[in-house]
Order: structure tokens, then sequence, then C-alpha cells
């Protein structure tokens, strides 16, 4: 069996990918796709902890997966909207290049 | 053996609410009276307002995990409580005065309908959290109203800053989410439940998992700091809260960020208390940082709605100091800032948005000699920025005192540090007061081009007189308010679970 510790590594590596796309990239759809990288490791995470629960606890818990159905759901919306509000942008600005929003100062 | 219609009777404000909120879009297409939905969504809030307020419930109900039937049940995802009450209350006051003045605000734009649904379903999600016994319940519950709110800040598609401040406010969600989601798996793993109550005695100091909860601790106060806009996590409220709509303004300050306080609260004072140490100075360390961060740029600013926003900020400074200093009386501080911040903060975005429907701007130009042209409008936001600054016998004196003295109670031994709390928050309050009296100064004092009346609709008049009427009952009769701030930290300590 593949250790834990491997699984939570893999976990936070998928996090701060995702964390660098979000940071550095300047099209808006790839935002959209390193925020869902982000939650994706987290659920990476929580299925982890619920898989080896028996070995860290000493009891089955299966509530970790439970919460990944749940985030797995709340991303979809969140994309719904982000892909609603990016169409709008393109509508008013010509580009989804978020780094040509400046009308506020950020 | 409880029933499933029994555990449904406990969620059946936030119920309701949703009902209320599915019908908004049908109005919206068979109705063609364009404040009839408005009223329709105030009857939805009052409907549930007096639930939570008559209806008080003397022993806490639970809402039961019906997802594993297990007999006898073991995991409670919902509970009410007297802190549910009282923030589910501050929340639907904030929705009711939002959605009555936004008729005469949003009159040129299309999709009313979905504008109140949204507004609806946000106030819902924020109830959730308010509600929460488990972790699930507080991610799911800030992603519904995060989620609607994107929407609704940029529901002026015409207008070029709402649509950039949805996209900013989108992302920085969106990111803030996914580190919160991170750090309740963390915490999640390290205790071996989702349960908060459960999580209080099973996260302790000094077990092999320590170091995961401690990675689990940065990452809620990362993620959970830029829900409530802490410093060094602020950079985005004052481009949101000046882009979107101003009664969304007034939203996200006085409703969003309280739901953001109550997670803090649920998360930190219950599933991490045992933990303590781990967190209070990096708590207090932002607590500072925030307020003095928000109230120095505060001062700078030239438009009022995003002096207002930076104010907002420093608030939320406020509010954090009940956080390290954890006593009754500390959280029911916290929560006393909550319910008089709701009050004096929307009360103060909704002069703004008077002052934009009769066609005025946002900056500090256009509230030139605005005692001449509407002393109501005047007279109210000198009183909304003199409470906001903690002047007595105003609301935000009080829970400002409460706040601080409570700082100096606990502080001794090993906690004498948080003295220093009591002595930041004091100091920024004189300080902020230096960019509330230049309001003031220019609505009295300066002498503006124009004389001429302002024609305000009467809606935000009565909008604008509710809030006074809160800002200076609280402050005058503080002691109903204090007692029911003092019942729910008491409930916030007995979040205890059934089978523990």
């Amino acid at each position: 069996m593949i250790p834990m510790i491997d699984w939570l590594i893999f976990a936070t590596l998928l996090l701060i990918v995702g964390a660098y796309g979000v940071l550095t990239s300047k099209n808006g759809i790839v935002v959209l796709m390193s925020i869902e990288i982000m939650l994706n490791a987290s659920n990476v995470s929580l299925v982890t902890f619920a898989a080896y629960s028996s070995e860290l606890h000493g009891f089955n818990d299966t509530m970790g997966q439970v919460i990944t159905l749940a985030s797995i759901t709340v991303a979809a919306a969140e994309v719904a909207v982000g892909l609603a509000i990016l169409l709008v942008l393109y509508k008013r600005y010509g580009t989804i290049d978020v780094t040509k929003m400046n009308f506020l100062r950020w | 053996m409880t029933t499933t219609a029994e555990y449904f009777a406990v969620m059946s404000p936030q119920i309701i609410l949703l009902i209320f909120a599915l019908i908004c879009p049908a109005l919206d297409l068979w109705l063609k009276m364009r404040k009839g939905i408005a009223y329709w969504t105030l009857i939805g809030l009052a409907a549930v307002g007096i639930i939570e307020t008559l209806a008080l419930i003397p022993e806490t109900r639970s809402l039961v995990s019906f997802l594993f039937w297990t007999d006898p049940p073991t995991t409670e995802v919902f509970q009410i409580s007297a802190f549910s009450q009282l923030f589910t209350i501050v929340f639907i006051f904030v929705g009711g005065l939002v959605a009555y003045a936004s008729p005469p605000y949003i009159r040129k734009e299309k999709h009313h309908g979905e504008y109140y649904a949204l507004l609806l379903i946000a106030v819902t999600g924020m109830s959730f959290v308010a509600s929460a016994a488990d972790l699930i319940v507080i991610f799911v519950g800030l992603e519904i109203a995060s989620i609607s709110s994107y929407a609704l800040t940029g529901f002026q598609k015409s207008v070029k800053r709402s649509t950039e401040a949805a996209m900013k406010y989108f992302i920085v969600g969106g990111f803030s989410s996914a580190i919160t989601l991170f750090g309740i798996s963390l915490v999640y793993g390290a205790g071996g439940s989702s349960n908060l109550a459960q999580l209080g005695t099973l996260v302790t100091v000094g077990g092999a998992l320590e170091p995961i909860v401690i990675l689990g601790i940065g990452m809620l106060i990362v993620g959970l700091g830029f829900k409530i806009a802490a410093v060094p996590f602020h950079m985005w409220a004052p481009d949101v809260y000046e882009g979107a709509p101003t009664t969304i303004t007034a939203l996200l300050a006085a409703g969003s960020k309280k739901m953001g306080v109550a997670a803090f609260f649920k998360l930190f004072l219950v599933a991490l208390l045992a933990v303590k140490a781990d967190w209070d100075v990096v708590i207090s360390i932002v607590a500072v940082l925030t307020m003095t961060v928000g109230n120095l740029v505060a001062i700078q600013q030239e438009s009022v709605k995003r002096m207002l926003a930076y104010s907002s900020i420093a608030q939320a400074g406020y509010i954090l100091i009940a956080i390290p200093v954890a006593t009754d009386y500390a959280v029911a501080g916290g929560i006393l800032h909550v319910i008089t911040h709701a009050a004096m903060k929307s009360g103060a975005f909704f002069v703004i948005v008077a002052l934009t429907v009769v066609g005025l701007g946002e900056t500090m130009k256009d509230f030139t000699g605005l005692n001449k042209r509407s002393p109501f409008l005047a007279f109210s936001m000198a009183i909304f920025v003199l409470s906001l600054a903690g002047i007595p016998p105003l609301a935000g004196f009080y829970s400002k005192f409460v706040l601080f003295s409570s700082a100096v109670f606990e502080a001794s031994g090993a906690y004498s540090w948080l003295i220093w709390l009591a002595v930041a928050g004091i100091l920024n309050s004189a300080l902020s007061l230096f960019y509330y009296a230049r309001i003031i100064k220019s609505m009295y004092v300066d002498k503006g081009e124009s004389t001429e009346r302002l024609p305000v609709p009467m809606s935000i008049k009565i909008v604008i007189a509710i809030a006074l009427i809160a800002t200076i009952v609280i402050g005058i009769y503080p002691e109903p308010f204090l007692s029911a701030s003092l019942g729910a930290a008491e409930a916030l300590n007995n979040l205890l679970p059934i089978g523990l």
C-alpha cells in the first residue's frame, strides 16, 4: 500500500501548482482552471485522510469522502458563475486578460 | 427516535428563504410591478425573522446527519442555538434593509427577479454558517453566500467597474475558498472527525499529528482572513466594495464579513480551542495589523465609498480581538460589535445609495454642504461615522468598550500582552476620528456649490431611519443587546455533540 505521506505530498504539490497558476497567469480561463486544481488538491487530501483513518485514529471515518462530494458540487457551481462573469467581462473589455483590468486601483 | 420531519423542522428558516428565493425570478416574469419583488423578498425575510425571534428555542436543537443513517445517530451537522439565532437575525436585518432600499437604486437594470433571488440565497448561506455544527456545513454555507455575492457584485452589467469588481472578487474568493478547504481537510485529518464539538476534544496539544493541525490553522487563518478582509489579505476589499452596486456593498460589509466572523468563532473557539497556544499570537498580530492599516489607508481616500471600505477593514480588526481573548465576555463583545457594525456601516452605505440615486457621486466633493441640501442625510451620516469612531453614547462606543475591556480583564500572567490589543484598539479609534471628522466638516462647515434640496426617495429614507434608530437605541439601552450577545457566547461554548 502506498504510504499516506505520499498522497499528502501529492495534494500539497497540486495546491502549490494551482496557487502558482492563480498568481501568475494572465488568461482568465487559466485562472479559473488553477482555482479548480486547488480545490481538487483539497479533495485528494480529504479522501486520503478518510481512507487512512483506521490507521491514523483506529476507527473508520467516511466523512472526508462526503465533504469531497459536496466540494465537487460547489466547484461546479463556482465554475458556472466564473464563466458567466468572464463572458460579461469579454463583452465589456474585449479581452479576458485579468492584468488589463485596472479601472479600479488593485 | 427523531423523524425526518423533525430533522428538517430545524432547518425551516433556511428552507423558507430558499422557497421565497426560487419564486422571485418567476414573479419578475409574471408581475410587471418591479417593487412587488422587493416586497416579496421582505415578506420572506420577515417570516424567517419572526420565526427566529419569537420561536426562541429554550434548548439547543440539532439536525443530525441524515447522510449516514446510523442508530443511534452520531454525527450532527446543523444546530440551532442562541448563537445561530442572533447571527441569523443580523443577516436578515441587513438583507431586509438592502431589499427595501434596492428598487430606486437598480431601477435602470434588468433582471430584478434574479437580484432578489440571489440576495435571499446569500442570506441563506450566511445563516447556514451561523448554524453549522460541522466543517462541511461551514464550507458549503460560505460557498453558497460567496457564489451568489460574486453574481450580485457584477449585477450592473453595463457598468465597467461592476464587472471588474466581480472578476476580482471571484478570483480572490475562489482562491481563498480553496485554501480554506485545504485547511479544513488538514484539521479534519488530524482530528479524525468533521464535527466541530468532537474536534474540540480530539485535537489536543502534543499529539503526533500536531504539525498537521498547525499547518491547517495557518491555512484557515489565510483563507478566512481573505473572507473577512484582514490585513495582509485585504487588497481585494476596497476595489470590490467600490465597484459593486452600493446596496450590495452594504450587504458585503455588513453581511458577508459577519459570516466570516461567525466561521472564525466556530472554528477557532470550538474546534481548535484546545490548541489555542498555537494561534492566539498570530491572530492578535493580524488583528492589530488589520485595524492599523485599515485606518491609516482610509485617511488618504477621496472617495467616501472607498474610505468606508477601509474603515470596514479596520472594524474587522476590532472584532478579531475577541478571538485571542476567548472569554465569554470577549466573545459577547465581538458579537455585539457585529450587531452594531451591521447597523452603522450599512446605514453609512445607504446614505451613499441615496446620494447616487439623486444623481450625485460618492466622493468627498459630493458631501460638501450636504447639511443645506438634505439635513436628514447629513445628520444620519454624522451619527453613523461618530458611532463608527466610537463616540458615546452611540452604539459603536458600547461594543468597543466591551471588546477592549475584555482584553484588559484577561491581561495577567502569561497573557499580559493581551493589554496591547486594547491599547492598539483605543489608539486606532482616535486615529479613525481624523477621517470621520473630515466627512462631518465637509457636510456641515464647508459651503457647497448648490443649496438645492435633494429629492431622496421615501424607501431609502425609511431604511436610513431604521439603521439610525438601531444605532442610537443600542447606544442608549445596550443591556438587552449585551445580554443577548452573552447568551450567544455561552451557546457557542455549549456547542456539545449528542454522543459525547
